[in-house]
């Protein structure tokens, strides 16, 4: 089944006198319950992607459908909402509020979110239960990863957004977190996309996206992935 | 470069920095604005006193002094010069209603007055009148103009030579009934000698004026031996004009102390969160200047020279303020003009005030030196790291049960707030200062009307009062008693202890006077002691129960008083009732009459000397209560400038150090209003906290205020609930609107680029 698709999508920035054009004229299709990476060098404009998926910015031209729904025309007050609903954030530097604990940042998301699921269960599930009233600064990154993870799936959103989630760990703790995203997605039977440079990591995916100069270069389905194990950093 | 730095950063910061700006300007200004005041006061007060020769001492005698008594006087050693004086109240036969004081002077160095238009003063004029230039304005008199002045059974004719002003008349008022002058129907005026002494035919002169150094103990003894005989000795600090100004003049020094403090604590605490904020946010620009090889010197003084140029431009900006206030205060036709009557309105600016402005400016340099001294210790490396917020803790209250019901809202401005204690402070701070002003402003209002309807509507229950001519006897009193039914009064100087008070009887028994105590409540007056107004209850520690001695000037009498009670009165006085100061010896000499009949009702007599109707003294106040009103406006004012400065200030930077936190609950799917109400609830549980502390707060200053400025009046502080629910919603007023102006900016969060980089 379809959830996401790109008609003629593009994203320019005015800057000065000149236009910067991010994304220039994608079509995309991505199927639900799959594991994608969007892979490219730095200013390849995947960034730039994955940030209209989340509903954080919008397209200048073209349509982009998320469950048949079309989110390209969305009023400030509709993208939050889209956002609070639909997807889940991991960012690379985390992004907790620092002023809550462990648990109230994943409990956070009750206040916006319709289907929210119990924050006890996922702070057991990224087996951080018994840290859950700390402070954000009294963890590791990766444990504040493992956090931003649960936080992310609190919302019982479809899709799974994730950028550069290991950029920030050491290589150790970028495979335990990359174990526990994954496991977590399919255990939960989500759609999980991310964007990345790392290859390592496209290798591990059901379909790989390459991305240069705010074009598609590539889609390309992986019918048997390699296992993180398997992977060398 | 780093000068075009300086300019690009002060931009970039202008809300920041223009609050402080606007704080330093308010704090110096108000601080030099009342501090110019009573300096100015002073100054113009003191050459006017010394230009016109105001007396240090004044001896008082009913039988008069000779030329003879003068000469001993001015023989003494320490004594200057001297002048028989007299001043008397007497009525313009040209203007039906209006009087003046009528004052003769022998020497016109002494008490005498300065000449604006027309002739100099001359003992020898025949039919020299030299009169208010306020009153002849007022009245429509010109140099040349005949007057008749009816003074007793006599009248004396002259003309008007001159155009003055009179330090004895600084403040030009009938008694201290009279709280502001009226120019239209009071004024005074000076007659020569020689036409005085020629329609009196004799020369009576009831008092000697002196100018003299000695101490009043020193002069009193002096002129004690002189003249042979016990004196009542009036320094100048008993008279009207010269207290009066220096009230005006403490005042000013009042003023200047509480306010200014206010608004310089909080420029000075803006500036420290301000600078350091600053610094951190550009703490790794500090590491990158130091990496590239700048010196540490250097690279403070780059960061010193925000502060002092905020200092520079909020003081340039302070005199100005200051300037003006002073000159709203102080000019011919402002508040001061229609009390004090002087010749000369110069501002000065003192010079302890430039000292205090300049240790300002250092200091203000001083904390932006430390604070970025701060960021520089250690190497470059660790100046480049960028800055680590405070370690979060818990907070005791998250182990009780209520902060299990906490919404996340809350949670979150509760640890903000607590984590960023110096903002909350500030903003704390801030409120209340803000509600204080409102606070104080409005409760002086609802004082002065609870005053004023206590004053003239409960206490002076008739309609004129007549003034009798200083000889009337019991028939005459019987017979004006008759055509006007009313009740009566007698008052007369007596010594009480080192102090000289009024003290008044009254015969009562038409109700035409209340009193009332402290509580407001109803006093009568019983037959059986005295009844002492609040001031001297306190200062002499005397209270019901206790007796006293009081001395009538120029007897040996001495009268013991039982005091029966303790009331509100705006003379230092001691009642009494007819019947107890009869039954004490007390010899009465009644000289004023009360009655409900309207001023056109009451006959010209030569038993009356003038009529004073309440509606006189109510216009006297109208001026009084404008004065008041623009005062309030301007606090007011100064309340909301304040509010809003410092809220918006420590808005904008809470909005900045949440900026990030803000931006990741954009992303999680929180809507702009709900990230508004976060923002504008911590902003309103801090206004709720600071105006519950600022309501008795600013009670407290207007009490002291009232002590301080009023004492005189012996008011009872008033604050209504409306003005307590006015100052509620004018400051949360002020804090939604700061609020709101600070959540629109949430709007703009860019999401994108907040999520980028390390925390």
């Amino acid at each position: 089944m379809e959830i996401v698709h790109l008609r003629g999508v593009s994203r320019s920035y005015q800057s000065g006198d000149h236009v910067l054009k991010a994304l220039d004229g994608v079509d995309l299709s991505l199927e639900a319950g799959k594991f994608v990476v969007i892979l490219g060098p730095s200013g390849a404009g995947k960034s730039t992607l994955l940030n209209l998926l989340g509903g954080l910015d919008s397209p200048t031209e073209g349509t982009i459908t998320v469950k048949g729904r079309d989110i390209s025309r969305l009023s400030r007050d509709q993208l939050a909402d889209y956002r609070a609903e639909t997807v889940g954030f991991v960012f690379q530097f985390y992004n907790l509020v620092p002023t809550l604990t462990v648990l109230e940042n994943v409990a956070l998301v009750k206040e916006i979110a319709p289907k929210a699921l119990p924050a006890e269960q996922l702070l057991q599930e990224v087996g951080l239960y018994d840290h859950k009233d700390h402070f954000p600064s009294e963890l590791s990154g990766g444990e504040q990863q493992r956090v931003s993870i649960a936080r992310a799936l609190a919302k019982n959103p479809e899709i799974l957004l994730c950028d550069e989630p290991t950029g920030a760990l050491d290589s150790e703790t970028g495979v335990v977190v990359l174990k526990l995203l994954l496991k977590m997605a399919r255990d939960y039977g989500k759609t999980i996309i991310i964007v990345t440079h790392n290859q390592s990591i496209a290798r591990m995916a059901d379909v790989v996206v390459r991305v240069k100069n705010g074009r598609i270069r590539s889609v390309e389905e992986q019918p048997v992935p390699a296992s993180a194990d398997e992977i060398d950093w | 470069m780093l000068k075009r730095k300086l300019f690009r950063t002060m931009k970039a910061y202008r809300g920041q920095f223009l609050s402080m700006i606007v704080m330093i300007a308010l704090g110096v200004g108000v601080f030099l604005g009342f501090q110019m005041e009573w300096v100015s006061i002073e100054g113009n007060t003191g050459s006017f006193f010394r230009d016109t020769g105001f007396a240090d001492y004044r001896l008082v005698s009913e039988t008069g002094f000779s030329q003879a008594d003068l000469d001993r006087i001015r023989d003494l050693a320490g004594v200057d010069a001297a002048a028989r004086y007299l001043s008397v109240p007497a009525d313009l036969k040209q203007r039906a209603g209006h009087s003046l004081a009528l004052s003769v002077t022998t020497d016109p160095a002494v008490s005498g007055f300065l000449v604006l238009e027309g002739e100099p003063y001359d003992p020898e004029s025949p039919d020299g009148v030299w009169i208010s230039d306020k009153f002849a304005d007022a009245n429509d008199l010109r140099l040349g103009d005949a007057v008749d002045l009816d003074y007793q059974n006599l009248t004396l004719s002259g003309t008007i030579r001159g155009l003055v002003k009179a330090s004895e008349h600084l403040i030009c008022v009938r008694d201290e009934t009279q709280l502001m002058p009226d120019y239209e129907r009071y004024g005074f005026c000076y007659v020569s000698p020689e036409l005085y002494e020629k329609t009196l035919g004799f020369a009576f002169y009831p008092q000697i004026h002196v100018r003299s150094d000695l101490s009043k103990q020193d002069f009193i003894d002096a002129a004690n031996t002189a003249l042979g005989k016990t004196l009542l000795v009036l320094s100048k600090n008993e008279t009207i004009s010269y207290a009066e100004a220096m009230g005006e003049s403490e005042e000013g020094k009042t003023m200047g102390a509480v306010l200014p403090v206010l608004f310089l604590l909080i420029a000075v605490l803006t500036m420290v969160t301000t600078m350091h904020r600053l610094t951190v946010q550009e703490k790794t620009q500090i590491g990158t200047l130091k990496a590239l090889g700048f010196r540490d010197r250097r690279i403070l003084r780059h960061y010193s020279a925000y502060a002092f140029w905020i200092g520079v431009v909020g003081a340039c900006l302070g005199v100005g303020i200051g300037y003006w206030l002073a000159w709203f205060i102080m000019n011919p036709n402002g508040s001061m003009g229609t009390y004090l009557d002087m010749p000369d309105w110069k501002l000065w600016m003192p010079w302890w005030c430039v000292v205090i402005i300049l240790a300002m400016i250092g200091m203000l340099t001083l904390v932006g030196y430390l604070s970025v001294r701060k960021m520089l210790q250690g190497s470059a490396a660790d100046a480049l790291r960028p800055y680590v917020p405070k370690k979060m803790r818990h907070l005791l209250l998250e182990r009780s049960r209520l902060w299990q019901k906490l919404r996340f809202g809350a949670r979150w401005n509760l640890r903000d707030s607590l984590r960023h204690k110096t903002r909350t402070l500030m903003s704390l701070i801030g409120v209340m200062g803000c509600m204080l002003i409102l606070v104080a402003g409005l409760g002086m209002v609802d004082t002065l009307d609870a005053f004023l309807d206590l004053y003239y509507s409960h206490s002076m229950n008739y309609s004129s009062r007549i003034f009798l001519s200083q000889e009337v006897g019991d028939e005459e009193l019987d017979r004006l008693l008759e055509a006007y039914p009313g009740d009566w009064s007698a008052s007369q100087s007596v010594e009480l202890f080192d102090k000289t008070v009024s003290l008044d009887v009254y015969h009562l028994e038409r109700d035409a006077i209340r009193f009332f105590d402290d509580k407001e409540r109803e006093v009568p007056l019983g037959d059986d002691g005295a009844y002492l107004c609040q001031r001297i209850s306190r200062d002499y520690d005397l209270h019901p129960g206790d007796s006293l001695s009081v001395k009538p000037y120029g007897t040996d009498q001495v009268y013991t008083l039982r005091v029966a009670g303790v009331i509100r009165s705006v003379s230092e006085s001691i009642v009494l009732s007819d019947r107890y100061a009869e039954a004490l010896g007390v010899d009465l000499r009644p000289d004023s009459l009360y009655t409900e009949l309207a001023r056109e009702d009451i006959a010209q007599d030569s038993a009356i000397r003038a009529v004073q109707t309440k509606s006189d003294i109510m216009d006297s106040f109208d001026t009084f209560i404008e004065l008041m009103n623009t005062m309030i406006v301007l606090l007011v004012l100064a309340a909301a400038i304040l509010g809003v400065v410092v809220l918006y200030n420590l808005g904008s930077m809470s909005y900045l150090e949440r900026y990030r936190e803000m931006a990741t609950l954009k992303v999680v799917g929180f809507r702009d209003r709900q990230i508004a109400r976060l923002l504008i609830g911590q902003n309103l549980w801090i206004t709720l906290i600071g105006a519950l502390l600022g309501l008795p707060l600013g009670v407290a200053v207007l009490d002291y205020l009232l002590k301080k400025l009023a004492g005189e009046y012996e008011m009872g502080l008033h604050f209504r609930l409306s003005s307590a629910l006015i100052s509620m919603a004018l400051t949360f007023g002020v804090s939604l609107i700061v609020g709101l102006m600070i959540a629109r900016k949430n709007r703009k969060i860019d999401m994108v680029a907040a999520l980028k980089g390390a925390e």
